[in-house]
């Protein structure tokens, strides 16, 4: 019987392993990738205490920080949870678990377009990660899909990449102000106001049709926001109506035991400090809930 | 053994962690840029049938993405 089980390693749950390990509690971490989506972030300028990191680096100082405390994480995917009388039972593709609390970090992915075309050419021109896959359409015009700040900063990355930069926005520009002023000053991006309706090509991106119009590109980059990780722990947790887990202000869920933390839990704001500092939160409740639980 | 090659982009993460599993292990490869070589981005394209980073090419098999555990599999053959 494990402590705790935390799930997902992004930063909210190696921070929430972290404490568990100098906690001495008996856990294990379970991911499907370590390092989470900060594998997939450009520069980082926001994080307390770093003027400037990169999303690679700051993976790379957080294994070298799991090291030192022996923690290593399990390359397994949760399927489901069951509740076992105050305990649980959490099934992997690997195998089972029983613990007596759960913390969920098992953080977003992007949001798909869920247009004709889209899946067909994921890769092939179609990408969700401009610092990963951008640089491949060197000289050639792109489409960069959204209006927050991933696709402003989208646009930021390969302006001097693309030869031409389409941003399609559908309504208004959300990023924040400091890049939409930034982007005024991008020579080479068109802004399209209009709905994606389909990606077109046979077998690699020709074009974007958006509302009625074909736009002639050999990439797009979808940067329309992410949705979470919570597929696992659906009608086993509460969730708001984009599928966050809810937690309250001290990352307690709807079921006694299961905390959850960063970007799948709602209140999300898609941030580094957050996830951490819901990861540490998570894991402390957790270890006051474990207190009492030893007294029942 | 044939040389591994790796396609790679400077910017993108999962290159870079491929780049260091390789180096960890003292395996010998060949980092090619698709970024600035054109060639070479045809090449990778033709080989892996699709535009994402990083390709990895070990003795002729190609391993799309960081895929430790395929990669491991080569290695071992």
């Amino acid at each position: 019987m494990y402590d705790t089980i935390i799930i997902g390693a992004g930063i909210a749950g190696l921070t929430s392993a972290l404490y568990a390990s100098r906690k001495n509690m008996k856990f294990e971490v379970l991911a499907t990738i370590f390092g989470g989506q900060f594998m997939e972030s450009g520069e980082v300028l926001n994080y307390p205490g770093i003027v400037k990191t990169t999303g690679v680096d700051f993976a790379g100082k957080m294994q070298e920080q799991m090291k030192a405390n022996n923690i290593k994480v399990k390359k397994e995917t949760v399927k489901k949870i069951d509740k076992k009388g105050k305990t649980f039972k959490i099934t992997t593709d690997k195998g089972t678990y029983e613990t007596k609390t759960i913390i969920v970090a098992s953080g977003a992915r992007p949001r798909k377009l869920g247009v004709p075309g889209e899946d067909k050419l994921s890769n092939k021109g179609v990408t969700y990660c401009a610092i990963c896959d951008g640089p491949l359409f060197s000289g050639m015009d792109v489409a960069i899909v959204g209006g927050g700040d991933s696709a402003l900063e989208a646009v930021d990355f390969m302006k001097n990449v693309a030869k031409k930069i389409y941003l399609v926005v559908k309504g208004k520009l959300t990023a924040h102000e400091y890049l939409q002023d930034n982007l005024k000053n991008i020579k080479n991006v068109e802004i399209i106001e209009g709905e994606t309706k389909e990606v077109l090509g046979d077998k690699f991106v020709s074009g974007l049709k958006v509302d009625d119009k074909e736009l002639k590109v050999s990439g797009v980059i979808v940067e329309i926001g992410r949705i979470p990780n919570t597929d696992a722990f659906k009608g086993f947790l509460e969730t708001d109506e984009h599928n966050h887990i809810n937690i309250d202000c001290t990352t307690k869920t709807s079921a006694k035991g299961i905390f959850a933390a960063g970007d799948c839990a709602s209140g999300h704001e898609y941030q580094y400090v957050i996830a951490a500092g819901q990861g540490c939160m998570a894991l402390l409740k957790a270890s006051r809930y474990l207190a009492r639980f030893k007294e029942d | 053994m044939g040389k591994v090659k790796i396609y790679s982009t400077p910017t993108c993460p999962w290159c870079k962690k491929a780049k260091d599993y390789f180096k960890e292990k003292k395996i010998e490869f060949e980092d090619i840029n698709v970024a600035e070589d054109d060639k070479a981005r045809k090449e990778m394209i033709e080989k892996s049938g699709q535009m994402g980073v990083p390709v990895i090419d070990i003795k002729g098999k190609i391993i799309v993405g960081f895929d430790q555990e395929t990669i491991e599999k080569e290695l071992a053959k």
